[in-house]
């Protein structure tokens, strides 16, 4: 399976609304909270411009509009789900602080040195080219600019076998990577880390969700999971062995902070 | 000399009234945070000073604050303000939530002599039972307060048995109140099928009849010691009944320290079985009217029951998957609501907290972009003191919740799967209610589960229990003196004897502060003495 294949592929699966049910409507762990922790380490001022990389929904380029008065430009590679998060902003009436692009993180559709900050929610390891999209990041920002990133983590040695297939890539994991490679990537790129912080608990909680979710589903509207391409069991061996996986530590979260000199 | 300073082993949190345990004067109070646990202190002139242990999770009482919804006015109030909160119940303009449950206590007689029952009643030779028009009066000024009141709740005493228990259900279902919620020992409906028919029948869609069923435990000793006689088979075949006439049930279970707190468990178990009930209540033993002596330093509290529910039935909870109840103050009740699928082999259970980031939408401090209203609305209904089982309000709020959670999945056909969804639901509620060692001012101003007294008052309950309320309506109903209770607590000992209805009351003979057997008002305020703070 090619890279082109595996992020289209991903893209669909977020993109896809039985996906949708089961990761919830902001679709990252941590949730508000976790994006309020985001904006506060970014140190959010009025006025300024932050770009939302793989926005989902709509929910954080709202939240962070509304609560830290930031122009917002949102970016998702579904279609829908722009349409989606136009709505919502819409909705929210915040359209007048709120935009959103149909474009992929590693050729972002927005002007160099112009945005005071960019956060990438739970997607920057499902990225096959996090390479690339590191430097897309680092030249949409303006100098002094800062990069916020929540994301799974693993230790050094990787993630288990089991979790390395395609399926778990729904689940935001197969790709993802040790701190030090995500520093190191966005080094590359020219962004230094200033901080990191790890949150456990966030992604013990998504994975919580899931299982709840699909546990409920399975309760319901089991033929239509069915229907769906769903098979509850299979996924719930997966979500079982990220579990362990967080429980030993091998996985994690973490909020990561990086600044363009 | 030492010149080294030492700190305190307690964090100072909060400010606030209370009430002396023995007097009933009121007093200030503080909330202190000590070695992660909240505990409320006072001091009395007259009697020392007293400490409780409030809530036994420091961390999950600090979180909660967020979860405080705005109160609602409502329609009327009863009283006016003139000594201060708790002298002026009520309700007083000063009251900062409406009613969501009404509690009318029928009569002081009792078909039980239970060694716990905080409203002091049993076989007695004084008491009194209301007429039909005391209850249309309670209930009228309940309407008036309330417009369109979700739950009146009939308590006593047994109002089982008091004879007009029938027409009373009616006068409330002639009136645009909801739910009717009938709170009893069970004997009556284990032993009188056509009661229990008579309440089936009255039991109508849009109009419902349920019951609020005390259910302790399932070990002998439980019920000698909390009801001082063995009732499982009446238990059992009060659920039987009621299963078989179609009316739904709450267990209601008293939880004591060192006696019932490992059937928590159990009594889940069995509740999610049995086809009558639909809930379970647990209640910390509320240490007002009789009781068995305890230690206020360690009585249970929410966060203990909510703990002790999460290590019982492991496979299925974590304390987190309680939520605070924003309607009243999040501190004195808890909620989760389970989805639950029955097999063969097994019983899925799945608590809807983990399903909904029930704080995005209840946190009512720090959101200012909500996600939805019409979610939040139906939240606010579930995580209320007016949500029951049975209740169109409970059931259509479930089924939005649910919405909300597959909206997304556009594949998928909700109404039908959410049609199922509240039949398989189940509630769990924690609530600790106050007495008059835990009793703070600040919750009790809150507080949404009232007293409606024969004289037309609308009377939080905390403080129709604690404050002396209780005491001085039994009085004028009955036009015997009535004392004001003592917690019957091991440091009181000294101070207490019996009470002609097996309570403790103050040494004297008197609760109150002169000690003469008069009552000149209700709490006398300490705290609000009319002088300067400085006298020179």
């Amino acid at each position: 399976m090619t890279d082109e294949d595996i992020k289209s592929c991903c893209s669909a699966a977020y993109g896809r609304d039985a996906v949708a049910l089961v990761l919830g409507e902001s679709y990252h762990p941590g949730g508000l909270a976790m994006t309020r922790r985001l904006a506060a380490a970014l140190g959010l001022r009025s006025g300024q411009r932050v770009v939302d990389v793989a926005c989902g929904p709509g929910m954080t380029p709202c939240t962070l509009a509304a609560e830290y008065d930031v122009m917002v430009d949102g970016v998702d590679l579904g279609y829908s789900t722009v349409e989606r998060a136009r709505a919502a902003a819409e909705g929210a009436g915040l359209s007048g602080k709120v935009g959103f692009h149909l474009g992929d993180a590693e050729r972002l559709p927005l002007p160099d040195n112009t945005f005071d900050a960019l956060v990438c929610e739970c997607a920057f390891c499902t990225f096959p080219d996090k390479s690339t999209a590191a430097a897309e990041f680092a030249r949409v920002l303006r100098p002094g600019g800062q990069v916020g990133i929540t994301d799974v983590t693993v230790t050094d040695a990787g993630l288990p076998p089991e979790l390395t297939t395609l399926a778990a890539w729904v689940a935001c994991i197969a790709d993802a990577r040790p701190v030090r490679e995500y520093t190191e990537i966005l080094a590359d790129a020219g962004l230094r880390t200033t901080s990191v912080e790890a949150h456990q608990d966030a992604i013990a909680r998504m994975i919580d969700q899931i299982e709840a979710r699909l546990a409920v589903l399975r309760m319901t509207a089991a033929d239509h999971l069915t229907a769906a391409g769903i098979d509850v069991d299979a996924v719930l061996q997966y979500t079982l062995l990220a579990r362990q996986a967080v429980a030993q530590g091998l996985v994690g979260y973490a909020l990561i902070i990086a600044e363009r000199p | 000399m030492t010149t080294a300073k030492r700190d305190r082993d307690e964090v100072f949190v909060e400010y606030t009234k209370s009430i002396c345990p023995v007097c009933k004067v009121v007093l200030d109070a503080q909330v202190n945070i000590r070695y992660d646990k909240v505990y409320l202190r006072k001091r009395c002139r007259d009697h020392g000073e007293f400490e409780a242990l409030v809530y036994g999770d420091a961390r999950a009482y600090l979180a909660s604050a967020r979860f405080n919804k705005p109160g609602t006015i409502p329609l009327t109030f009863q009283t006016e303000v003139r000594d201060g909160c708790p002298s002026d119940c009520g309700l007083c303009p000063e009251h900062k939530q409406h009613a969501c449950l009404g509690i009318i206590e029928v009569n002081t007689h009792c078909n039980l002599d239970c060694p716990i029952c905080f409203a002091d009643s049993g076989h007695q030779p004084d008491g009194y039972a209301i007429t039909l028009e005391q209850c249309e009066r309670a209930l009228d000024v309940f309407v008036e307060a309330e417009g369109e009141p979700e739950v009146v709740m009939y308590s006593g005493g047994e109002p089982t048995i008091h004879k007009h228990i029938l027409d009373f259900i009616d006068a409330a279902q002639a009136r645009p109140i909801k739910v009717v919620i009938l709170n009893t020992n069970g004997i009556r409906l284990a032993t009188d099928k056509r009661f229990v028919a008579a309440l089936a029948e009255r039991n109508r869609p849009g109009k419902p009849v349920s019951v609020y069923l005390q259910f302790d435990g399932f070990d002998e000793r439980t019920h000698r010691e909390i009801r001082g006689t063995d009732l499982r088979e009446r238990k059992r075949q009060a659920l039987d009944n009621c299963a078989e006439a179609g009316l739904t049930v709450t267990l209601v279970a008293a939880i004591e320290r060192d006696l019932n707190e490992h059937e928590v468990g159990d009594i889940v178990r069995f509740g999610i079985d049995h086809p009558a009930v639909r809930s379970v209540a647990f209640q910390p033993v509320t240490h007002s009217g009789r009781h068995v002596e305890f230690d206020p330093l360690t009585r249970l509290t929410n966060s203990d029951v909510i703990e002790l529910i999460a290590a019982q039935c492991a496979d299925w909870f974590r304390a987190d998957d309680f939520f605070p109840v924003p309607c009243c103050f999040p501190t004195c009740r808890s909620i989760t609501y389970l989805l639950v699928d029955r097999k063969e082999d097994r019983t899925d259970v799945v608590p809807i907290p983990r399903l909904i980031n029930l704080d995005e939408y209840l946190d009512y401090v720090t959101n200012r972009v909500l996600p939805d209203q019409t979610v939040r609305a139906a939240l606010e209904k579930l995580w209320s003191a007016s949500a029951f089982m049975g209740a169109d309000t409970t059931a259509r709020s479930l089924a939005t919740a649910a919405a909300e959670l597959e909206c997304a999945a556009c594949g998928i056909d909700l109404p039908q799967a959410v049609k199922e969804l509240d039949e398989r639901a189940f509630m769990i509620v924690v609530q600790d209610f106050q007495d008059p060692y835990t009793l703070n001012v600040k919750q009790l101003m809150k507080c949404c589960v009232e007293e409606i007294t024969p004289d037309g008052r609308i009377i939080p309950f905390c403080a129709y229990n604690s404050v002396g309320y209780r005491e001085q309506v039994r009085e004028q109903m009955s036009g015997v003196t009535v004392a004001d209770v003592v917690p019957n607590a091991v440091e009181l000992r000294p101070l207490v004897v019996d009470s002609p209805y097996g309570s403790k009351i103050a040494g004297n003979g008197s609760g109150d502060a002169a000690g003469n057997g008069y009552r000149p008002t209700i709490a006398p305020d300490t705290t609000n003495v009319g002088r300067p703070a400085v006298q020179r």
